[in-house]
């Protein structure tokens, strides 16, 4: 699949999802039109922002709405983010991870959320509005072309977005630019182990589903570090396990695919995993 | 958008700095209006708030 139409693609599916979470009526409406992968997570999304890393009460502190269930970590919550600081964050979806940050950056802060996604900007507009938040912008762009000035960025989060990103090495670059000299990068991000098998690679849903377009764990580390991160560290990882698969509905969902493929199961055991990348850019 | 913002933003195709024009605007933010870059003369319009820094061929 072409890059152009992989975007479209990715669009058109977390477009749907921004529409239907907010009027959503229950746990299975979701699965009807959108991809079934990101519809079950957005389906669910306290019990998945707790199994992420969110505790309840940041999720309380966030407009309702705004946290999609499509994240797989928490970012904010390692950041060690100060009052006053500018925060960038990569692929804002409704605004959950901004709103967090805006909490902790205050009134002389601000944070601004970048997602290509026209729904996803409109919904996390209407959440700020809601809320009542005014350190809080959001824009429509694109990761690989930010649409920022160059050292003007002290903190930049994205929490499972980059693996979408069929350029991963120019969204990194462009994250290094957008950087003041010691600011930080903040990724929580699915990678793979191993390489995958043909027919989920070939997969849209998979690819929506954040697996297909996943890099290998030392590409990634590696796109990072030739951006001209230093530090780069993995400082969490959580593998994801054939047994996990079974037990959790999304998993079921892609185990489901597999078989549909004919691909034996085993090969989904300790495919991918989660991972928290921290990385500075050089003052 | 707030026009505190103007100075973070840069064309997304060129990375020049922007001029902003204002159709629409209430006491908080720009609720409508234009950026152009001063250097490459691409222009990105602000809808509801929102600027859409697409660049060209992402756009709808």
């Amino acid at each position: 699949m072409k890059e152009h139409d992989i975007k479209k693609v990715v669009r058109e599916n977390y477009g749907r999802v921004a529409k239907q979470s907010g009027s959503c009526c229950g746990s299975s409406c979701c699965g009807q039109t959108s991809g079934p992968l990101i519809a079950e997570y957005a389906s669910r999304p306290r019990e998945v922002g707790l199994e992420v890393g969110y505790t309840e009460e940041e999720m309380q502190s966030v407009p309702s709405g705004s946290n999609l269930g499509l994240g797989c970590g928490n970012p904010t919550a390692l950041a060690s983010i100060k009052e006053g600081e500018t925060v960038l964050d990569l692929g804002s979806g409704a605004g959950f991870d901004c709103f967090l940050a805006a909490n902790k950056v205050g009134p002389k802060g601000k944070v601004i959320g970048v997602d290509m996604t026209p729904e996803m900007t409109e919904k996390a507009r209407a959440n700020a509005t809601k809320a009542g938040y005014k350190n809080v912008e959001f824009r429509q762009g694109e990761l690989e072309r930010l649409p920022v000035d160059d050292g003007t960025i002290d903190l930049i989060i994205s929490n499972c977005v980059i693996n979408l990103v069929p350029d991963k090495e120019k969204a990194f670059q462009e994250a290094f630019r957008v950087l003041r000299p010691g600011g930080r990068l903040m990724v929580s991000d699915m990678v793979l182990l191993k390489e995958l098998p043909k027919a989920i690679r070939e997969s849209i849903d998979a690819y929506v589903g954040c697996i297909a377009g996943a890099e290998l764990k030392g590409r990634y580390l590696e796109a990072i570090k030739s951006a001209g991160f230093k530090s780069v560290s993995v400082i969490d990882e959580s593998v994801v396990t054939l047994d996990y698969l079974a037990s959790d509905p999304i998993g079921q969902v892609i185990l489901k695919h597999m078989k549909g493929t004919g691909i034996q199961p085993n090969e989904a055991d300790r495919l991918v995993a989660s991972v928290k990348v921290r990385g500075i850019k050089p003052t | 958008m707030k026009r505190d913002l103007l100075d973070i933003l840069a064309c997304p195709m060129c990375k020049g700095d922007l001029t902003l024009e204002v159709f629409e605007e209430d006491e908080r933010e720009i609720i409508a209006g234009k950026l152009c870059c001063k250097n490459c003369e691409e222009c990105y319009s602000i809808e509801e708030g929102i600027p859409n820094m697409l660049p060209p061929d992402l756009r709808d």
